[in-house]
């Protein structure tokens, strides 16, 4: 029985060999575990790097200092229409446009017109209207530069333009500022006035709406399903259902939304009504594993306890197991709040990705998404988009990220261990 | 006046609140003066009232809401105004709607010549359905308040009662899911019948020629094999040659190797990556990645090198895949049992050796359905394919090469401006259905095999 | 009784004044002990004794516990086990281990007691490999009942099977010592009964340490029996003299049952 040969030969050199070598495979190995973590993040500190380093110089932009006489090139309008409703009308049809662009000619030499933005009158515009007295004299006004010479003036450049930018510096009236249109305005075409406003705001609005949808339904039906549901085949089917849903890619759900939202129910196209609604069919799933997850989580001997008091089964759930599991509840929501938040691919197919110059004003008119305005800015020819693309991502990417943060720290906080 | 819905459900919901204040006041002072025992606290007896204030107001003012416009056209167009419409179509229906935007405030003057004369009319139904409307709302809802508030007595079971609407309105929630999913179904399927009229399913199926024009379908251009290749040679091919051995590496030294303060800090950095949103990432594949491969390409001398590559939404869809990958492939192996890897560390194995031979063969169909569920996101991807990917249906290997996807193309067919019945848009259903039957097969093949591998170990 | 008894000529493995920290916890308390080479020596004890802490800690399978510290000298053949020189993987082929859950992997049968000679490369040849397997499961009386089915799963055997497979598997690293932790603690009395006869066949060709909470399990297959309280080591000795005339009062206490 007992057919043992010599024993290993532990400390021989051939056993001694193969264990070194053994080790090295262990040491490689390893390294290539952490070679794999230290990929992902070089990949995502490249990605921030480039948007930051994109991005930055969109949240500032280069003003040229115009002077305008307006006693010498006075503009034809009646003062007592300048607190009209229809002001910002009537000052245009006055011709204020031509008056700028005079004056820069005048004041930059010949072309000096194109090298302000075409949009920059407009700010003269609400200068006038905020205070009529500058009507009577001569105002140097720092105006938005034209995209090209606001590129030049950030990164240099050569030619007829560079030699004309570098003048303007040389001669000090080119000046860089936070650019404020950017926070305030909706999109555009001109890049000295597109902003994210308008798409930031429909992002609150289709945000809201889906919430106010998918919370209270995904919350509901995890507390039937965890608390009440009957094992039998239809629940089974909604199981099925609901995890397959989270699993669905989330241009399927934007077809369904452009079939039975905009081409069956007629709703708003375009709105933060429909956005909001496609949104929270997706978010949904999301929010009911979620919140199943945290119920589970409740200790059954809390509801024995309850239970053993007298209290109904609909007291028990509300007014134990959903407070104990509130906390888990709401950082799935806010996490699957923050995806929705960040999705672009459904919002494509209800019509957000319309050209929407103004900020939304309610929930059924036209409006984008940040994201989608992201996506419509990266497709822009005029170079000036290149940087408000990036601001506009380092804006979106703040947003989620406090987002995640607050629903981390929500975790670590409420996380109990029963 | 005008028919508000948003309005008026302020408007009941305030009422209920009456409701529920005068319900619970009733039943605390029949209590006091019966000197009886309340069966239900004065609270459910309030909910009670208000609940039946609430139900039927709310379920008119939904009917209401979408029966009312249909109503309101009728009317214009019984008016003598209406005759002179054309008769169908395009051109009636903007008129109609041109009018409507105008009788409701929404537009300041109508841009169609025809439609000033439907201004009035308009404006006058309007006005006439929303009295009916305001007032069969309110009578239903106090006649439903009452007859709640009639029913209050101390014996009444009124918490009961309300137990049981609550119940129903959490089945009701639960069913939103079911409706959801049959919704996506009916809707693809549907479209997609009307798709398949014009097109043979098997040309969509089988077809190499991929260039749907506007109009009616030519023939030989909805061959699906090009977009279905591109979506695979993305999505399972290149994603996951960069998802796979980067994420279960990841989670191999995450559970394996790294200290507890290595996983605290990696796992958020991982979560930052899975948060980013796909147009970024999409952004970044174009704007960065996707020139640098080009260049690349041109240096080695491939031919049809593109800047919307293959390669480039194919690599940056594996990293936004990385996390996923990592995250089921750590808890595949977190679900093997411990006393595995001490069997094998106690016959001197090292850990290279043992998460190689045991740990990662044990977790395999974990793992495996961790790919499939990954393989069934990266095909569904929709936005680093439309912004990095480009377009052009080719078959081609090549990576460096511009390939396209079914999701771009549903984008590319939806975004436009067609008519919704063409054979381009209803081909973006088919596809839709295509993509939704894959995906579908994935996940569930890939929930039953993670399902049964923890049960293998439970 | 004196002392002289206890020692042993040639001892396998000695442990000398062996503290085990778990973090600021202490789970054993100064041991020392003598392993004889051609003996059964059993570990006996209440659960929470220590008695599998400190088995783990004879090769080093604490070091998979982060927070597990050990003091004191270990020695196998007189070589300190906890020194630097000393190699873990090579330790581990020498000093064996079998649990108390049969843990065989999911492999099949022939390739779960491939495993270690595969990994230490101890068969040149797939002859030889055959040889190792075939010696490594008869010498766990399980080659007769699996001769036929040697590519089925090893989680497809029962418990008791299941457990030999796993002896099998240590054996044919061809160890010095085999460790038990308590292996049949999750089986039937027939299969117990099975692994019991077993050791009995193994005695003199291993050194063989047994866990177990089971006193007459002990009394049957151990040659020296040390018996542990509250992470001390209370009394060694021959086996036939701890469970017939032990000299502490702890260990009589447990013994006749007052505690356990």
């Amino acid at each position: 029985m007992n057919n043992r040969t010599a024993p290993t030969d532990w400390k021989g050199a051939a056993m001694q060999a193969r264990i070194a070598k053994r080790y090295g495979a262990e040491r490689r190995f390893r390294l290539l575990g952490l070679a794999a973590v230290l990929a992902s993040g070089a990949f995502l500190a490249f990605l921030l790097f480039v948007m930051v380093g994109n991005g930055a110089r969109g949240f500032t932009y280069t003003n040229v200092a115009v002077p305008i006489d307006f006693a010498a090139m006075p503009l034809a309008v009646d003062r007592d229409r300048l607190s009209d409703p229809d002001a910002e009308q009537v000052v245009a049809n006055a011709g204020l446009a031509d008056i700028v662009a005079f004056a820069a000619d005048e004041a930059l030499g010949e072309g000096g017109a194109d090298l302000i933005s075409e949009n920059a009158w407009k700010e003269v515009r609400s200068a006038i209207l905020d205070d009529p007295e500058l009507l009577d004299g001569r105002t140097v006004f720092d105006l938005p530069a034209s995209s090209a010479v606001d590129i030049a003036a950030k990164e240099g450049a050569g030619g007829e333009l560079g030699a004309k930018v570098a003048a303007l510096e040389k001669e000090d009236k080119l000046s860089t500022g936070i650019h404020w249109p950017f926070f305030r305005n909706a999109d555009a075409t001109d890049p000295a006035v597109a902003g994210i406003w308008g798409a930031l705001k429909g992002s609150v609005l289709t945000i809201f709406i889906a919430f106010l949808i998918a919370f209270p339904t995904g919350v509901l039906a995890a507390l039937y399903l965890e608390e009440y549901a009957p094992k039998n085949r239809w629940t089974d089917l909604i199981e099925v259902s609901i995890n397959n849903l989270a699993a669905v890619p989330s241009i399927i759900f934007g077809l369904l939304a452009l079939a039975v939202f905009i081409n069956w129910f007629g709703l708003c196209q375009a709105s933060p009504l429909v956005g909001g609604l496609t949104l929270a069919l997706m978010t949904m799933p999301v929010i009911v594993i979620a919140s199943r997850n945290a119920i589970k989580s409740v200790p059954p001997s809390i509801r024995d306890a309850a239970l053993g008091v007298g209290a109904s089964p609909v007291q028990v759930v509300f007014h134990h197991v959903l407070p104990l599991a509130l906390p888990g509840i709401l950082t799935g929501t806010i996490i699957g709040m923050a995806r929705a938040l960040g999705e672009t691919a459904p919002l494509l197919l209800v019509g957000m990705r319309a050209f929407i110059g103004d900020v939304p004003g309610g929930l059924c008119s036209p409006s984008t998404v940040l994201p989608m305005q992201i996506f419509l800015w990266s497709d822009e020819v005029d170079r000036g988009f290149v940087e408000k693309t990036s601001a506009a991502i380092i804006v979106l990417l703040i947003v989620l990220l406090s987002m995640n943060a607050l629903a981390i720290y929500l975790r670590n906080k409420f996380e109990k261990r029963w | 006046m005008s028919f508000n819905p948003a309005a008026l459900l302020l408007l009941i919901l305030g009422l209920a609140l009456i409701g529920w204040l005068a319900g619970r006041a009733r039943s605390a002072m029949l209590a006091g003066r019966a000197q009886a025992k309340l069966h239900s606290r004065p609270q459910y007896h309030g909910w009670y009232v208000a609940l039946w204030l609430f139900a039927p107001a709310a379920l008119f003012l939904a009917v209401w809401t979408s029966v009312s416009p249909g109503l309101i056209t009728n009317q214009v167009l019984a008016t003598e105004a209406a005759q002179g419409l054309p008769e169908f179509g395009f051109e009636r229906s903007a008129i109609l709607s041109d009018a409507r935007a105008v009788a409701q405030g929404k537009q300041a003057a109508v841009r169609i010549e025809g439609a000033a004369p439907l201004v009035r009319p308009y404006a006058e139904a309007t006005r006439h359905y929303a009295w009916i409307g305001i007032a069969a709302m309110l009578a239903l809802g106090l006649a439903g308040g009452l007859y709640g508030f009639t029913r209050i007595r101390p014996d009444f079971r009124a918490r009961t009662r309300v137990e049981r609407t609550v119940m129903a309105v959490l089945l009701l929630a639960s069913l939103v899911a079911i409706l959801t999913t049959f919704g996506i179904v009916l809707s693809l399927l549907f479209e997609s019948i009307r798709f398949f009229q014009l097109v043979s399913p098997a040309e969509l199926l089988f077809g190499t020629h991929w260039n749907p024009q506007s109009g009616a379908p030519v023939k030989d251009t909805f061959g699906g094999i090009p977009l279905f290749w591109g979506t695979v040679l993305i999505g399972a091919i290149i994603a996951m040659i960069v998802a796979i051995p980067i994420g279960m590496m990841t989670a191999v030294y995450l559970t394996q190797y790294a200290a507890p303060a290595v996983r605290r800090w990696v796992k958020p950095l991982l979560e930052i990556l899975a948060g980013v949103p796909t147009v970024v990432y999409g952004y970044f594949a174009a704007l960065t990645v996707a020139p640098a491969f080009r260049e690349f390409a041109v240096m080695l001398g491939i031919p049809n090198a593109s800047t919307e590559s293959a390669l480039a939404a194919g690599v940056v869809m594996g990293v936004m895949i990385i996390p996923f990958v990592s995250s089921m492939a750590d808890d595949s192996i977190n679900a093997v049992p411990q006393a595995m890897r001490d069997g094998s560390l106690a016959l001197g194995a090292t850990p290279n050796e043992t998460i190689r031979q045991v740990l990662i063969p044990a977790a395999l169909p974990g793992v495996m359905g961790g790919i499939l569920l990954a393989v069934s996101r990266a095909i569904g991807e929709t936005m680093i394919v439309v912004m990095a990917a480009g377009l052009s249906a080719n078959l081609t290997a090549n990576p460096f090469a511009s390939v396209t996807t079914v999701t771009a193309q549903i984008v590319k067919l939806l975004t436009g401006d067609q008519e919704f019945d063409s054979a381009k848009t209803l081909a973006a259903f088919a596809l839709g259905l295509v993509l939704f039957v894959v995906t579908l097969l994935l996940n569930i093949v890939a929930l039953r095999i993670v399902k049964k591998y923890r049960e293998a170990y439970e | 009784m004196t002392q002289d008894d206890l020692t042993i000529a040639d001892p396998k493995m000695r442990a000398h004044g062996v503290n085990v920290f778990y973090g600021d916890k202490q789970a054993i308390n100064d041991v020392s002990i003598d392993v004889g080479t051609d003996l059964v020596t059993a570990f006996i004890g209440p659960s929470g004794c220590g008695k599998s802490t400190f088995l783990r800690s004879l090769n080093r399978m604490n070091d998979t516990v982060a927070s597990a510290r050990v003091t004191g000298r270990i020695e196998l053949d007189g070589e300190d086990i906890y020194a630097p020189s000393m190699d873990v993987v090579q330790l581990r082929a020498r000093v064996g281990m079998v649990f108390q859950k049969p843990n065989p992997f999911p492999k099949s049968i022939y390739d779960n007691v491939a495993y270690g000679p595969r990994i230490h490369g101890l068969a040149p040849g797939k002859a030889d490999l055959d040889g190792i397997v075939e010696s490594a499961l008869t010498r766990a009386g399980l080659w007769d009942e699996v001769k036929d089915r040697l590519a089925e799963s090893g989680t497809a055997l029962s418990g008791g099977q299941q457990q030999r497979l796993c002896i099998a598997r240590a054996i044919a690293v061809d160890p010095e010592v085999i460790l038990m932790d308590e292996p049949c603690s999750a089986l039937d009395p027939i299969a117990t009964a099975k692994i019991e006869e077993l050791i009995h066949e193994l005695r003199g060709k291993f050194a063989i340490v047994i866990v177990t909470h089971n006193m007459q399990q002990a009394a049957r297959v151990s040659q020296r029996t040390a018996f542990f309280h509250l992470g001390t080591l209370v009394e060694y000795g021959k086996t036939t003299d701890i469970f017939t005339n032990p000299r502490q009062e702890r260990t009589k206490d447990y013994i006749t049952g007052r505690y356990g």
